[in-house]
């Protein structure tokens, strides 16, 4: 009667729905976020900077299909907060550094662009640090994305100091 | 005994001067039923009904979180104890949320508020799975939950003159939450009222873990609560009807109000420097903090003649929605002079007819005209959307056509055009760009229209326990002004999401099966879908960077979706009901950036297996309004990997828990109470939800949690 109709479009559909998902099934994706090189990373944990001066950055990165672009962002660490990237917590009033005012810290944040089609870059930047600000503990933060969209992000803490200190 | 009566007589005579007339109105409720594969007697669309007793028995803290456990129906966690309910996969503005006839409005534009219905005022729920745009319009593209509270004429008024009532109690150990609600019904010859309140009152969240990532800030968590996740709730409503021998008329009023916390840790960064304690309460509500309150008028009138039936749905609301968070200065933001964030403002007045006429005994067809205005203004040092107004109309014609016994075929057509005007919105400070400080726009001025035309064709067969259903069809939406307008940052994801004023109507294109057989000791029920979307509105995650965040920019992508739904039910004995019901679901972009890739926030596939046990003596009872039954029931709900993701989610590994629940009516001579109680993942196991908001920041799902309700009927 209507039953093997009823089955069969049943069945019907579920292998075309089936068939769907199988063809589907074949577009190469990248799922895997970008890597930053941890070998020769500049700024290392820790390091003492000077107002005035500048702050060379050197690293490498990396992405198995195709490399996206980076910002670099320096915000004062005055209340000793921690970072997934980072546990270390060096603090600078161990030396006897004292920070300076949250209201003349240093804030840099900068897009910067990599060029399309890269697979692994070796970057390169000399950020100039102000005279004004205030010294103290901060964190240097790279994001880094590849051209699917994944992010790595990555923080380093730093010391800055009055130049001549 | 003694202890319950008296308790049934100190409440009934609190609660009210008038007689007790006993029994004789008691809103109608279908008695539990485990099974959801009894549905809509007429409709060729995949449904499922959810009774007040279902819901009531899982004790929701929500009423979305109700519904997750139906197989298809998700309840995606936003934050805070809230969460949205979705529809094989598709939430917020791809599911129309149809509260008494009226699209309910507000969901759309929070990513981090509930439903404001109070789900105590619900009577009947029913689930559509799949697109049903024929008769709901826009945004039913994934599907439609249709709450509805009793109609005079739908109430069980045999007695020309009662009274009666429900009160229930409520707590739940996770988030101390304690909760009561009140609910008193009469008539009065032609006609009838009832009047509906609930207050509740809940702790900050616990969840198994110490801390998590937010942000790559690595953050403790204090007694392994999420702070500042406490909240109260209180909601109210009114209802007034009159029926005559040819029409009714029902006016109803509800209320909901909510104030609660954001989880304050998952809100931006500048708490770490807060000077606020947020560890001193678990109970305090502190900055930052939004608070909802949703009014809604509905009026609604039906006149039956002959052949004929006609209605008439009026309706307002307004949203009023405040996001309060401490004024901190951001970038070249100066600090704001006070601490309201975000407010929005949202009018909508709808009005609806509809028309049937029976025009033979093998045909029916069906008329409407729907109209909606939303006028919406905001508020407040921070932007996301933008001030609109948008006017929306829509025309539909359906057949019904009874072909022969249990063979009823359905089609239909509908034309939608909606415009949409969204304001321009510029920042209040400057930003320096060059040489120069200028006043940054945010949103620029826009006008759209948009029309869409859609149709639908459908075929019921019932048979020898039988039952097959299928449909196909176009269904739509309309961008919202979050889509077309958005520019700005994300704060409590950061990110920068940009809009795209050059969105088209989103479509899809659906067909959906659902085949079910029963007898007296087995129901089984499969509901296979497919549907490809020409254009789905995604917002994609790019490779840039603007003002030192990653950009999320509106698209529009080809998608195709798939999935299906299996119910089993085996009875081996009349006290016993073996469940078992599973669901599973494929989504990929076809074109786009994200070629290849699935839908973010994709639900794995998911099986729940249970034992239940039931009995309800024969005996004749005292109380015409309840008897003496119960329930006790064991479920284990399993869930698969995520492996299918999209920046920047991350896999997800699959997990199980073990639930348990009880239940029992007593039957006094002038009361019922029930009792019901309820343990969830009573193994304490540490899980993560792929379709949670606090996923992406590794925040598991609640650990051990026990929730207990007590009720009386009088």
């Amino acid at each position: 009667m209507r039953k093997p109709l009823l089955i069969s479009t049943a069945v019907a559909f579920v292998g075309a729905m089936m068939l769907m998902v199988v063809s589907c099934e074949n577009a190469v994706k990248d799922t895997t976020p970008p890597a930053i090189h941890e070998a020769d990373f500049l700024p290392a944990d820790c390091d003492i900077y000077y107002t005035g001066d500048t702050l060379l950055v050197h690293w490498v990165c990396e992405d198995d299909a195709e490399l996206g672009n980076y910002n670099i962002e320096i915000h004062n660490n005055f209340d000793h907060h921690t970072h997934g990237t980072s546990n270390v917590d060096c603090d600078d009033a161990d030396s006897g550094h004292a920070h300076g005012s949250v209201e003349a810290a240093w804030v840099y944040n900068q897009d910067y662009a990599i060029p399309r089609g890269q697979k692994m870059q070796t970057i390169e930047v000399a950020i100039a640090i102000p005279a004004e600000v205030s010294e103290g503990d901060y964190h240097f933060m790279l994001r880094l994305t590849d051209h699917a969209g994944w992010q790595t992000l990555k923080a380093v803490p730093i010391h800055l100091r009055k130049a001549g200190e | 005994m003694y202890l319950s009566s008296s308790l049934c007589a100190v409440l009934l005579s609190v609660v009210m001067a008038s007689p007790v007339d006993t029994g004789l109105l008691h809103i109608d409720e279908v008695v539990v039923t485990a099974s959801h594969v009894h549905a809509d007697p007429i409709s060729s669309q995949s449904s499922v009904t959810v009774t007040t007793d279902y819901l009531n028995e899982r004790m929701p803290v929500s009423l979305s979180k109700g519904l997750d456990g139906v197989a298809g129906v998700q309840s995606s966690s936003i934050g805070s104890g809230q969460s949205k309910p979705a529809i094989r996969g598709l939430g917020f503005n791809r599911l129309a949320v149809m509260h008494d006839g009226i699209r309910h409005e507000g969901q759309q534009w929070g990513d981090d508020h509930g439903l404001e219905i109070d789900r105590f005022a619900i009577d009947h729920i029913e689930i559509i799975k799949g697109a049903a745009a024929l008769l709901y319009g826009s945004d039913a593209i994934g599907g439609v939950v249709l709450l509805n509270s009793d109609e005079p004429r739908t109430s069980n008024m045999r007695s020309p003159k009662s009274i009666g009532g429900k009160a229930y109690l409520f707590a739940q150990s996770n988030n101390a939450l304690m909760g009561a609600s009140m609910r008193l019904h009469g008539s009065s010859g032609t006609f009838c009222w009832r009047a509906n309140a609930t207050y509740q009152d809940y702790a900050d969240f616990s969840v198994p873990t110490d801390s998590f990532e937010y942000y790559s800030y690595r953050i403790p968590l204090y007694k392994r609560t999420l702070r500042n996740t406490a909240g109260r709730e209180a909601d109210g409503s009114l209802m007034l009807g009159y029926s005559a021998s040819h029409w009714h008329t029902c006016l109803r009023v509800y209320e909901s109000w909510a104030r609660s916390g954001f989880f304050a840790n998952a809100h931006g960064l500048e708490v770490r420097l807060s000077d606020i304690d947020y560890d001193r309460s678990r109970r305090d509500i502190d900055l930052p903090r939004q608070e909802v309150n949703h009014l809604k008028v509905l009026w609604y009138t039906a006149y039956c003649q002959d052949d004929w039936k006609m209605e008439i749905n009026a309706a307002w609301q307004h949203n009023l929605r405040r996001e309060e968070s401490e004024p901190v200065s951001h970038g070249y933001m100066p600090t704001p002079p006070d601490a309201m964030e975000r407010q929005f403002s949202k009018h909508t007045a709808t009005l609806n007819a509809a028309a049937r006429w029976n025009v033979s005994a093998r045909h029916t067809l069906r008329f409407g005209l729907q109209s909606e205005m939303q006028h919406n203004r905001r508020s407040g040092w921070g932007f996301i959307i933008p001030d609109y107004e948008q006017y929306s109309i829509g025309a539909y014609a359906g057949e019904e056509w009874r072909v022969r016994n249990g063979l009823t075929l359905h089609a239909g057509i509908r034309y939608d055009y909606a415009h949409t005007d969204i304001h321009a919105y510029s920042d209040w400070y400057r930003t320096p760009v060059g040489d120069t400080a200028i006043y940054q726009v945010r949103s620029a001025e826009q006008a759209r229209d948009f029309h869409s035309l859609t149709w639908s064709l459908g075929v019921r067969y019932r048979s020898d326990g039988w039952l097959l259903r299928a449909n196909i069809g176009k269904a739509f939406r309309t961008p919202i002004a979050k889509e077309l307008g958005a520019d700005g940052i994300n704060y409590h994801i950061f990110r920068y999401e940009a809009g795209n004023s050059d969105l088209r109507p989103e479509e899809s294109y659906q067909a959906d099966l659902s085949v079910g057989w029963e007898n007296r000791y087995v129901e089984i029920r499969v509901d296979p879908f497919a549907g490809y979307f020409p254009n789905y509105i995604y917002l994609n995650p790019t490779a840039d960077y603007r003002e030192g965040l990653q950009l999320y920019r509106y698209t529009q992508a080809r998608v195709v979706r798939a999935g299906a739904e299996m119910m089993l039910t085996i009875r081996p004995w009349q006290y016993m009901d073996i469940n078992l019901q599973g669901e599973y679901l494929f989504a990929r972009q076809l074109s786009g950036d994200k070629a290849g890739y699935g839908l973010p926030f994709s639900p794995p596939w998911r099986i729940m297996p249970e034992i239940r046990f039931h009995w309800a003596p024969s005996v004749q009872s005292v109380n015409p309004t309840g008897r003496w039954q119960g329930y006790a029931g064991i479920n284990v709900r399993i869930c698969g990997a995520q492996h299918d993701i999209v920046p920047p989610e991350k896999p997800t590994p699959g997990w199980w828990t073990l639930n348990i629940s009880a239940g029992q009516t007593i039957a006094l001579p002038t009361c019922s109470l029930h009792l019901s109680m309820k343990a969830e993942n009573i193994l304490n196991k540490k899980y993560y939800d792929h379709t949670s908001y606090y996923r992406l920041i590794d925040i598991p799902e609640a650990g051990w949690n026990l929730s207990a309700m007590l009720g009386v009927d009088f």
